[in-house]
């Protein structure tokens, strides 16, 4: 309530409506994931925990958890790692190459996850490289980069430069300071990023369809059973899934309003017990 | 002190735009001392290892994607003799027209509700919202992780013969049997996209949004402008570049999603991307898959460069605030 609130009910309106209509749908396939009858159609038979059991129960399913996980994690940890250092680069070099490494870095936002998997599989095809998990997370690496470091160089650029001119003003070298006065301000908010990077992974469809060898990932087994169709555990696997990407994305909202409020502190020279 | 007032100084003059960045310190455009090269230079190594990630795993496989496409096709293989056949092929295929009448239509509806949903409630979030804006963004960015084949089964549950709207109408007593026009339409294909891509247009929107300042619309109130009045000439104008790249994002993703349509499109509801999809994984034609790709891609860059024209030539393309 710190500033003036205008009364706006027809946009109102078309906010109920938004949230009504992008989380109805979700909401449906949890509540239908406890119902008792494999049916999801009303009405509602009465609580069960039996497609839960039944999912658990899979082998399939336990393997795609865990190569969703590995993926996941090495896509996560390589993105923290290129994507802190290339968004050191573009938040503070000044020079003429900047604008056309930015291109390449934020391209993959804009091109369609078909293309990016299609070029893949031709590039794998070509170099003989056979399809495995590792060819899952070197193309999510690709997809996940952009918004990696969307948020990581928004959190460098608001960084006090000052600070960073008196670590290397005391003879410290360029990676000392990126790592005693650069790094410490920005990491809840590199954390918060890497979790969202993992979140993405853990979720990718489109460019995955391609590159994935024999194994499979969740997303990929939520595939076939859709087009196997009819099979009710399926509300019990895309509660899990939405439950653990809601999951890290409040992980990583969190960490990166944190860090948010850290830098403002760093910016505004306030120190101490907050 | 002196130290602080001129890092404070630099602060405030690197505010504007990104470009002038902490490094030059004001006005040393060629960096006239060694050092200051230096140091604007040497943080660009940095980017030096997700570069080469990029250049390896992005573009070198878009250049490859891009040869297939003047390959002669063989059955899952592609042989020597540079040929624009591929091309001609996609052009003239009657089916890849149909296609691709449809993935515009798709596209333009998905992206076309996106904005004029996503543009109110930004709007609401920026001017309206008091204290329930950080819950809503909150929900909004929530629902944007949600998975996405998760939404486009969800929607299939929603609107099937055997779903929630049917099964409930049934049940009310209001239909006798279910309505079968729920899905496997092209509706049903776009109402699923713009689940997906809402929260995305929303926060895009909202952050256009944020740079203005409540007196901007307290001096159109004040000079007389109504509600209607203020969204055409206030509003509007300086959105108009926002919503258009919103617009060209939106309408690019989902007129090259292949996975939607499979799921929820029926006959009518197909679309060039799982053409491309098929042409490669199931029928083989490499060549026809990449020259059908890249035309594809070739009309989303007409298409952003001729509304960017369009925007210029309008004066909306690059409006400055003053606050």
């Amino acid at each position: 309530m710190n500033e003036r609130r205008q009364s706006s009910p027809v946009t109102a309106v078309f906010v109920v409506v938004s949230l009504v209509f992008l989380f109805v749908p979700l909401l449906v396939v949890v509540l239908f994931s406890f119902n008792s009858i494999g049916s999801l159609s009303l009405p509602f038979r009465g609580f069960s925990l039996r497609w839960y059991r039944q999912v658990f129960e899979s082998p399939v399913f336990r393997s795609s958890l865990r190569s969703s996980a590995i993926v996941a994690t090495a896509t996560a940890v390589s993105t923290l790692i290129l994507g802190t250092l290339a968004a050191y680069a573009l938040s503070r070099a000044r020079t003429r190459w900047r604008a056309p490494l930015a291109l390449v870095l934020f391209l993959p936002l804009t091109l369609p996850g078909l293309f990016i998997g299609l070029s893949l599989l031709v590039l794998f095809g070509e170099a003989e490289v056979s399809l495995s998990l590792t060819t899952v997370a070197i193309a999510h690496l690709v997809y996940v980069m952009p918004y990696f470091l969307l948020i990581a160089v928004a959190a460098l650029q608001r960084l006090d430069p000052a600070l960073e001119e008196a670590g290397a003003d005391l003879g410290a070298n360029g990676w000392l300071v990126f790592t005693r006065v650069t790094l410490p301000q920005v990491w809840p908010v590199l954390m918060g990023a890497t979790f969202l990077a993992f979140a993405l992974s853990f979720d990718e469809f489109v460019i995955t369809f391609f590159v994935i060898g024999p194994e499979s990932t969740l997303p990929m087994f939520i595939f076939s059973s859709l087009r196997r169709t009819v099979d009710p555990s399926i509300n019990a696997i895309s509660t899990l899934l939405l439950a653990i990407t809601l999951a890290l994305f409040a992980g990583s909202f969190y960490l990166t309003l944190r860090g948010g409020r850290r830098s403002v502190i760093a910016v505004t020279g306030e120190t101490g017990s907050a | 002190m002196a130290a602080d007032q001129g890092g404070r100084l630099r602060l405030v003059a690197s505010a504007p735009g990104p470009d002038v960045g902490p490094g030059s310190a004001g006005g040393d455009p060629i960096g006239a001392t060694g050092r200051s090269t230096d140091r604007r230079r040497r943080p660009l190594f940095a980017a030096v290892p997700a570069l080469v990630w990029m250049l390896l795993f992005f573009v070198l496989p878009l250049v490859v994607f891009a040869i297939y496409s003047v390959l002669t096709a063989g059955l899952y293989e592609v042989s020597t003799p540079l040929t624009l056949d591929p091309y001609r092929d996609a052009i003239t295929d009657p089916l890849n027209r149909t296609l691709a009448r449809n993935s515009v239509i798709v596209g333009v509806a998905t992206a076309t509700v996106c904005i004029a949903v996503g543009l109110p409630v930004a709007y609401w979030l920026r001017f309206a919202a008091g204290r329930w804006r950080l819950a809503v963004l909150f929900l909004i960015t929530a629902s944007m992780f949600a998975s996405y084949l998760v939404r486009i089964y969800a929607w299939r549950s929603v609107l099937g013969s055997e779903g929630i709207i049917n099964s409930g109408l049934v049940s009310l007593g209001l239909i006798d049997e279910p309505l079968s026009f729920l899905l496997y339409n092209r509706g049903a294909v776009v109402i699923a996209l713009v689940h997906i891509f809402l929260p995305f247009v929303v926060l895009v929107l909202y952050a256009a949004m944020t740079p203005m300042s409540d007196g901007l619309l307290e001096a159109g109130r004040d000079l007389g402008a109504g509600s209607v009045m203020l969204w055409r000439r206030v509003v509007m104008p300086i959105m108009a570049a926002p919503c258009w790249n919103a617009f060209v994002f939106v309408f690019i993703l989902s007129a090259a999603d292949y996975v939607t349509p499979q799921f929820l499109g029926g006959r009518e509801g197909t679309t060039l991307g799982v053409r491309i999809q098929a042409a490669f994984i199931s029928v083989g034609n490499w060549p026809l898959a990449a020259a059908t790709s890249f035309l594809m891609l070739g009309g989303f860059v007409l298409l952003h460069l001729a509304g960017s024209f369009v925007l210029r030539r309008l004066r909306l393309n690059d409006l400055r605030l003053a606050t």
